[in-house]
C-alpha cells in the first residue's frame, strides 16, 4: 500500500521554528524544498515558549552594556563547560541577526518605553528610567542565568508570535508543507543520506521521498517521560529515533536533560518561576514548608535542579498528595493576593483557572516536577551536518549542535533554534547540488517496504500481550523515578533493566485495533519501541556519566569531573544491533577555561592538563567520531580571549 | 478551604461522533462511552482514558495540551471548545462531542483546520508586504510600543478554528474569510511595517466574503478562547471600508 | 461588460452594505417618531386628529408614505441577501444557533466560577431577526398600503386621510391581531437590529457590548409598553390616559 515517489531538493522534517526558518533559507536560494510536520506547522511546540529569546541588542537600562561576548560567557557557564565553545560563540553573535531579522518578518516584539517605567524586579516595583533614545528599540527581560536582562519578547507569547512571523515567510516563499504526515525512516547508504520515508496521518500509506539534503528539526523528546513532561504530545523524538536507527549517526549527551520544579497537575503544563519568584511557597501533603528547613538560606528560590530534588525527596517519603495521576504537592500563591495574582502572574492565573478550575488566589496549585527540555540530538557539526551521514542536518531542540551542554539557558532555545536555521539552511543551500536522485529509487522503495513491513507485523500480531499505552506508561515512570533529578548508580541500573525488560515486551505488545486509515494506536505503536530505544541510550549515558554537570546530577558522584568527563557522550545503536555502542569526544575547543559558573556549588575536579593540551587534538578526536568536514575549519569563530575583558 | 482534591465522584457519559472515512464500512453515527470522573479531569484526559482503555481507534488532535497551539477544536455539547482546557467539572453528567463544522473531516473528532488556515494565509497574504530587504547589520526599525502590543493582541489567534465552527455565516459560505481570517487582515493592516495601502486592503474586506460576510451574529467574540476583540476587529475594518471609500471620493 | 474592476465590486458592495444598513436605522428610527405619533390617540381622539390633519395639510404624510414604501422595499430587497438560499443552509444555521444558545444552560454543581460554558443567544436572535423580518414584510406592505389609501383616497371614513374614528373601528374590528403581531415583530426586530448595527460597525469601541445591549433592551422594552398601551387604546379596551391633558375625550 505505498505511495509515489517524491522527489525534492531539500527535505525538512519538522515544521517547529528551526525547520521552518531552515525551510526559508534554502526556499530563498530557489531551492525546492519540501517540510513535513506531524501537525499543521503553527502548532508545533514552538509555539508554547512564552517567556524569551535571547539576544544581547543591550537596548534598556537593565541590559546597559550587553554583547555578545557576555552572552558567550552566560551560555558556557550555563552549559557547566559542556557547550562547544565555538558554537556558542557563533550562536552569541548571530542571535542579534536571528532578532532582528524576525521584527522584519513581523513579530511585534516588545519594545522600550522613554521614560519612567515601573518593573517588578526580585518581588520589589522599581522605577527605571529609560533613555529616550532608545524608545521603541526592542525590550528586554530578565532571565536567570544571565548578566544582563537579554530576553526579548513578544508579550507573553513570544514563541506562539515568532512561529505565526516564520511560518508566514514560508507561505510567502510558496513552499510546500505536508502537514500530518511523519518521517519514519531515513533513505541512506550508509554514508549519505537520500531523504526519508514518510507515513501520511490522514491515509496511514507509506511513500518515500528522495532528497538531496534531509535536516531534521523534530524537536525535543520529552515524551518518554510520559506525562511527567512540560512538552507537547508530539515531542516523541522520532528525529533523533530516526537517526539513531541509522546505526551510523551518533546521539549526543542523551542523558542531559531539563526539569523544571513546577509543572501543573495532571498535565505537566508549565508554570512559571515567576510564582516562587515573586513570594510563593511550596508545600507537601501536610500543608508543610519543607524548604524551609531543607534550604534554610534560598528556601524555594534555590536553583531549579536543587528545588526539583527536594520536591521529588519529599514524594518519595509519602509527603506527596496521591491522586490516580500520581503524587504532587501544592504551590500556594495564596498570600499574594487577588491583584498580584491576576495582574503580574496572569498566565498562572489563566492556566490554574482553564486547567484545573481553581483560583490561585483562593487555593493551592497541585505541582510537581517536569521534564522540561532535551539538550541531547542528533550530534551535528557546525554548520549543522550529522556525523557520518553526509546529506543529513538537524537544528533545533532534536540536534546537539552543541551550544547548550549540560543546562540550557532559558531564552537560548529560542534563539537557537533561528540562528541554527539560518546558518543549516545556508550550508544546506550550499550544497543541495549537483546530485541525481534517479539512481536512489531502489534504495528508497526498500526502505519504504521496510518501513511498511513494520507496520505489517503490528496489524498482524495476536493474542493477548500488553497494551501499547500500558508499556509507555510503565517507561514514563521508570524514566521519571530512575532517571529524574538526581541519579545514583543503583536506581539508574534499576531503570536500565526495568527498560529493557519493557523493550522485549514491545514485540509481544499487540494493537486492540485493526481499524484502517491512520489508525491511532498503530501510529503510537510505531513510535513506541523508538521511544524506548532513546529512553534506554538516556539511561545508560546517565550511568555511565559518573559525575554531576548541569542538570546530571548524580547524588553518588556530586562534583563535576573536568579530569575525566569534560567529554561529550555519543551513541550509535542500529536497529538490528542488539546492543548501543558509546564513545566520548571532547567538547571542543575551549576558550573559556573551565571554572566556577558563578552560582551552584563551586567544588569540582579540575582539568588534569592545560587547556592548549586539551585543544590540542580535539579537531583529530572529533574527526574519529564521525564528524565531517565544515566550511571553515574548526576554530575560526572562536574569538580567543575575548571573554578577559568581560570578566 | 486549602484545596480541591476530589470532585464528585460521577460517572460521565460521553456520546461521541463517530465516522472514518478511510474505512468503507463506517457509517457517521454516535457511540457512548462511559468513564468516572477524576480530579480536574479535561476532555483531553477523558478522550485519552477511552482511547486507551476503551475504544483505541478513536481519532482526535492534540498537541500542546495547554490551549495555546489551536489543535483541539472540538463542539462540547454544541459549543465549539478547546478540549484540552474544557474541564468536565464544568459539564453535565452527559457530554456530547462532535467535529467541528467548516472544517473537513478527517476521522472521528478530527478535522482539518490546518489546511483551511494555510489557505486563509494564502487568500489574505497574511504576511509583512515590505519592499526593502532585511539589512543584517542595521539596528531594527523602531516600533512604538503600543502599536507593538495593539499588533500582539490581534497576533495572539492560535487559528483553532471555534469562532469560524461558531459562525453561522461561515457555516453557509465557504468563501467568507471568517472571524480569524478578518482578524488576520485586521493584523496586517494595522502594521506599519506591512506597506499595502488602504486601497489594496479595500478590496480584501469590501466584500460578501470579506467583512460583509459578517451578518453581526458575534458567536465568534463569545466563543474564542483566546478572547480576541473580534467584534471591534470587523468595526475597525468597516470603518477603513469607509473611509478608504470616502478619502478615494474627495 | 466581461471585465468589472475589483475596485468597483468592492465599491458597489459597500454601498449595499451602507445603504441595507442605513436603511434599517431609518426604518427604526422612523419606528420610534410612528409611535410618538400613533401615541397622540392617548390623549383621545381630538389629539390623534389634530395631528394628523397637521400632517396631512402640510403634505409631510404623503411623501412620507411614499419614501417609507421605498426604504421598506430596498430594506427588505437588500437585507434578504443576507438570509441563506438553501433550507439546507438554513437548518444548519438553526441547529448551531440553537446549541449555542442551549450550551451552558444545564445547572451543573461542579462548574467553576470560571466555567467558559455560557449560553449565547445572539446567533439565535438573528433567526428571529429575519422570522420577525419575513411577518413584517407581509403584515407592514399591507399596513403601509392600507395607510397610503388612508392618506390619498377618499376610500374609508369621511375626508381624505387619517382619522380617529376608522382607525378605531376598523382596530376594533379585528385589526389588533396583526397590529399586535406586527408590533411585537417591528419593535423586537428594530431593537436587535440597532444592536448589531451598533456592534457591527465598532460602537464598541466606545461603549461596551454589555452596554449597548442594556441600552437595546430599554428601547425595546419601551416602545413595545409604549405600543401596546396605544393598541389598548386603540381597540377601545381602556381609555386614553392622557386625555386630560386636552381636557377631555371625544
Ligand atoms: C512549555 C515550554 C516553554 C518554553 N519556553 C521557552 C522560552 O521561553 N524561551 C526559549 O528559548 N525556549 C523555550 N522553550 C524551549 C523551546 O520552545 C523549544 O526548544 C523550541 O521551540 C524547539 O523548536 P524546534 O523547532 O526545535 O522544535 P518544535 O517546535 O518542537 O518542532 C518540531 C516539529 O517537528 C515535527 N515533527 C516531529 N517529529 C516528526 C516526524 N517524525 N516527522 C515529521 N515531522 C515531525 C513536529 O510536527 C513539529 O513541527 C520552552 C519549551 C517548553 C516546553
Ligand atoms: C419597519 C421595518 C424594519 C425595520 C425598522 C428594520 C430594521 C432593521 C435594522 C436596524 C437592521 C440592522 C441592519 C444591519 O445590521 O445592517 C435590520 C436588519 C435586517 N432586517 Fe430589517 N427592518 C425592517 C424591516 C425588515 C423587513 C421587511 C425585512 C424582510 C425580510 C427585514 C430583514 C432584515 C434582515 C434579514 C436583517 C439582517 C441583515 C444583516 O444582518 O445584515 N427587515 N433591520
Ligand atoms: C408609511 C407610513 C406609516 C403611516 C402613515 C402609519 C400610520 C399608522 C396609523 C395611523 C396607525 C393607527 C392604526 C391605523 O390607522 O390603522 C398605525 C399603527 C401601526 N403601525 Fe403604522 N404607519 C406607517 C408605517 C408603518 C410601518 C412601516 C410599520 C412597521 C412595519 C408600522 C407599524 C404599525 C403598527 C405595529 C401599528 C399598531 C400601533 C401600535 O400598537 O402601536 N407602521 N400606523
Ligand atoms: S480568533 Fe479565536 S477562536 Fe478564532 S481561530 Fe483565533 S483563537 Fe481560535
Ligand atoms: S459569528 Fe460570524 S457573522 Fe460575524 S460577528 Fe462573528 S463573524
Ligand atoms: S491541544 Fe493545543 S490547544 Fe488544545
Amino acid at each position: 500500500m505505498s505511495g509515489s515517489l517524491l522527489s525534492t531538493d531539500v527535505l525538512v522534517i519538522g515544521g517547529g521554528l528551526a525547520g521552518e526558518r531552515c525551510a526559508i533559507e534554502a526556499a530563498a536560494a530557489g531551492h525546492n524544498v519540501l517540510i513535513l510536520s506531524l501537525v499543521p506547522p503553527r502548532r508545533s511546540h514552538s509555539c508554547a515558549a512564552q517567556g524569551g529569546m535571547q539576544a544581547s541588542l543591550g537596548n534598556c537600562v537593565k541590559a546597559d552594556g550587553d554583547n555578545p561576548t557576555l552572552h558567550f560567557l552566560d551560555t558556557v557557564r550555563g552549559s557547566d563547560w559542556g557547550a562547544d565553545q565555538e558554537v556558542a560563540r557563533i550562536f552569541a553573535e548571530e542571535a542579534q541577526i536571528a532578532v532582528r531579522e524576525l521584527a522584519h518578518f513581523g513579530v511585534p516584539w516588545t519594545r522600550v518605553r522613554g521614560g519612567k517605567n515601573s518593573y517588578f524586579i526580585k518581588g520589589e516595583r522599581v522605577e527605571i528610567e529609560e533613555s529616550i533614545e532608545n524608545d521603541g528599540l526592542i525590550m528586554h527581560r530578565d532571565f536567570g542565568g544571565t548578566a544582563k536582562w537579554r530576553a526579548c519578547y513578544a508579550a507573553a507569547g513570544t514563541g506562539h508570535a515568532v512561529l505565526y512571523a516564520v511560518d508566514s515567510e514560508v507561505v510567502r516563499l510558496g513552499v510546500e508543507v505536508r502537514d500530518r504526515t511523519e518521517a519514519v525512516e531515513l533513505i541512506h547508504d550508509g554514508s549519505r543520506c537520500w531523504g526519508a520515508v514518510a507515513r501520511c496521518l490522514r491515509t496511514g500509506e507509506h511513500y518515500p521521498i528522495l532528497a538531496k539534503a534531509t535536516v531534521i528539526a523534530t524537536g525535543g523528546y520529552g515524551r518518554i517521560y510520559g506525562q511527567f513532561t512540560t512538552n507537547a504530545t508530539i515531542n516523541e523524538g522520532m528525529g533523533a529515533a530516526i537517526a539513531l536507527n541509522t546505526g551510523v549517526v551518533p546521539l549526543g549527551n542523551m542523558e542531559a536533560v531539563q526539569f523544571h520544579p513546577t509543572g501543573l497537575i495532571p498535565s505537566g503544563i508549565l508554570l512559571t518561576e515567576g510564582c516562587r519568584g515573586d513570594g510563593g511557597y511550596l508545600l507537601n501533603r501536610d500543608l508543610h514548608r519543607f524548604m524551609v528547613e531543607l534550604e534554610p538560606h534560598k528556601q524555594e528560590l534555590a536553583s531549579r535542579d536543587v528545588v526539583s530534588r527536594h520536591m521529588a525527596q519529599q514524594m518519595r517519603d509519602g509527603k506527596g498528595v496521591e491522586t490516580p495521576y500520581g503524587p504532587h504537592l501544592w504551590l500556594d500563591i495564596r498570600h499574594l493576593g487577588e491583584e498580584h495574582v491576576t495582574t503580574k502572574l496572569r498566565e498562572v492565573f489563566d492556566i490554574t483557572r482553564d486547567f484545573v478550575g481553581l483560583h490561585p488566589a483562593h487555593d493551592l496549585i497541585p505541582v510537581r516536577p517536569t521534564q522540561h527540555y532535551s539538550m541531547g540530538g542528533v550530534r551535528v557539526n557546525k554548520d549543522g551536518e550529522a556525523y557520518n551521514l553526509a546529506g543529513l542536518y538537524a537544528a533545533g531542540e532534536a540536534a546537539c549542535w552543541d551550544m547548550h551542554g549540560f543546562n540550557r539557558l532559558g531564552g537560548n532555545s529560542l534563539a537557537e533554534t533561528i540562528v541554527a536555521g539560518r546558518i543549516v539552511g545556508r550550508t544546506v543551500a550550499a550544497h543541495a547540488e549537483g546530485f541525481s536522485l534517479d539512481a536512489k529509487t531502489g534504495l528508497a522503495f526498500g526502505a519504504t517496504r521496510h518501513a511498511e513491513s513494520r507496520a505489517e507485523d503490528w496489524l498482524g500480531r495476536s493474542g493477548d500481550g500488553p497494551s501499547v499505552y500500558e508499556l509507555r506508561d510503565a517507561m514514563a515512570t521508570t524514566m521519571m523515578d530512575k532517571v529524574g533529578i538526581f541519579r545514583t548508580g543503583e536506581e539508574l541500573q534499576e531503570g536500565v533493566d526495568e527498560l529493557r525488560t519493557l523493550l522485549g515486551e514491545c514485540d509481544r505488545a499487540v494493537l486492540r485495533s485493526k481499524a484502517p486509515g491512520m489508525n491511532p494506536e498503530l501510529t503510537f505503536a510505531l513510535r513506541l519501541k523508538n521511544m524506548m530505544r532513546l529512553a534506554l541510550v538516556t539511561t545508560e549515558g546517565a550511568l555511565a556519566r559518573t559525575e554531576s554537570r548541569g542538570a546530571h546530577y548524580r547524588t553518588d558522584y556530586p562534583l563535576r569531573n573536568d579530569a575525566e568527563w569534560l567529554n561529550r557522550t555519543l551513541v550509535r545503536w542500529s536497529v538490528d544491533a542488539p546492543e548501543p555502542n558509546y564513545s566520548y569526544e571532547p567538547v571542543g575547543l575551549i576558550d573559556l577555561p573551565p571554572g566556577h559558573r558563578g552560582y551552584g556549588s563551586d567544588e569540582r575536579i579540575e582539568l588534569t592538563m592545560s587547556v592548549e593540551e586539551y585543544n590540542a587534538d580535539v579537531d583529530e578526536k572529533q574527526r574519529e567520531h564521525g564528524k565531517l568536514e565544515t566550511v571553515d575549519p574548526i576554530g575560526t569563530r572562536i574569538q580567543w580571549g575575548a571573554w578577559e575583558q568581560a570578566v | 478551604m486549602t484545596a480541591k482534591t476530589t470532585q464528585a465522584g460521577r460517572r460521565l457519559r460521553f456520546e461521541i461522533f463517530r465516522y472514518n472515512p478511510e474505512d468503507p464500512e463506517s457509517t457517521p453515527h454516535m457511540q457512548t462511552f462511559e468513564l468516572d470522573e477524576t480530579p480536574y479531569m479535561s476532555i483531553f484526559i477523558a478522550l485519552n482514558e477511552i482511547r486507551e482503555k476503551q475504544d483505541p481507534s478513536l481519532q482526535f488532535d492534540f498537541a500542546c495540551r495547554a490551549a495555546i497551539c489551536g489543535s483541539c477544536g472540538m463542539m462540547v455539547n454544541g459549543r465549539p471548545s478547546l478540549g484540552c482546557r474544557t474541564l468536565t467539572s464544568d459539564l453535565p453528567d452527559v457530554i456530547k462531542l462532535h467535529p467541528l463544522p467548516v472544517f473537513k473531516l478527517i476521522g472521528d473528532l478530527s478535522v482539518d483546520t490546518g489546511t483551511w488556515f494555510r489557505e486563509m494565509v494564502e487568500k489574505t497574504e497574511g504576511w509583512i508586504h515590505a519592499q526593502e530587504a532585511f539589512d543584517p547589520d542595521a539596528q531594527e526599525t523602531r516600533m512604538d510600543d503600543d502599536t507593538a502590543a495593539a499588533i500582539y493582541e490581534n497576533d495572539r489567534c492560535i487559528e483553532c478554528g471555534c469562532c469560524v465552527a461558531s459562525c453561522g455565516a461561515a457555516n453557509v459560505n465557504e468563501d467568507f474569510l471568517g472571524p480569524a481570517g478578518l482578524n488576520r487582515v485586521a493584523r496586517f493592516a494595522m502594521d506599519p511595517r506591512d506597506e499595502r495601502s488602504d486601497a489594496d486592503w479595500f478590496e480584501v474586506v469590501s466584500n460578501q466574503d470579506g467583512v460583509f460576510g459578517c451578518i453581526g451574529l458575534m458567536a465568534c467574540h463569545d466563543i474564542c478562547p483566546k478572547e480576541l476583540p473580534l467584534l471591534e476587529v470587523y468595526g475597525y475594518l468597516r470603518r477603513k471600508a469607509l473611509s478608504s471609500a470616502m478619502s478615494k471620493r474627495g | 461588460m466581461n471585465t468589472i474592476s475589483p475596485t468597483t465590486t468592492a465599491k458597489r458592495q459597500l454601498t449595499y452594505e451602507v445603504i441595507s444598513g442605513g436603511s434599517g436605522l431609518f426604518l427604526a428610527l422612523f419606528m420610534w417618531g410612528h409611535m410618538v405619533l400613533v401615541g397622540s390617540i392617548l390623549t383621545g381622539e381630538r389629539g390623534f386628529n389634530w395631528l394628523a390633519t397637521m400632517l396631512e395639510d402640510y403634505y409631510i404624510a404623503q411623501p412620507t408614505v411614499a419614501a417609507i414604501l421605498l426604504l421598506f422595499v430596498v430594506h427588505a430587497v437588500l437585507a434578504s441577501r443576507k438570509i441563506p438560499a438553501q433550507l439546507r443552509e438554513r437548518r444548519k444555521m438553526l441547529e448551531l444557533s440553537k446549541g449555542l444558545n442551549r450550551s451552558g444552560r444545564e445547572k451543573v454543581p461542579s462548574a467553576s466560577q470560571f466555567s467558559p460554558f455560557h449560553p449565547h443567544t445572539e446567533s439565535l436572535l438573528w433567526i428571529w431577526q429575519v422570522r420577525t423580518g419575513m411577518i413584517i414584510l407581509v403584515l407592514g406592505s399591507f399596513h403601509i398600503i392600507l395607510l397610503g389609501m388612508d392618506v390619498l383616497t377618499e376610500l374609508f371614513g369621511t375626508r381624505v386621510g387619517i382619522e380617529a374614528v376608522t382607525t378605531m373601528e376598523r382596530v376594533q374590528a379585528g385589526l389588533w391581531l396583526p397590529y399586535a403581531i406586527l408590533l411585537v415583530c417591528v419593535e423586537f426586530h428594530a431593537s436587535i437590529g440597532l444592536y448589531r448595527l451598533a456592534t457591527k460597525w465598532g460602537a464598541g469601541a466606545m461603549l461596551s457590548r454589555t452596554a449597548i445591549h442594556h441600552i437595546e433592551r430599554v428601547l425595546l422594552w419601551f416602545f413595545l409598553g409604549l405600543g401596546v398601551v396605544v393598541l389598548l387604546v386603540l381597540a377601545g379596551v381602556i381609555p386614553p390616559p392622557l386625555a386630560f391633558l386636552l381636557g377631555g375625550g371625544s
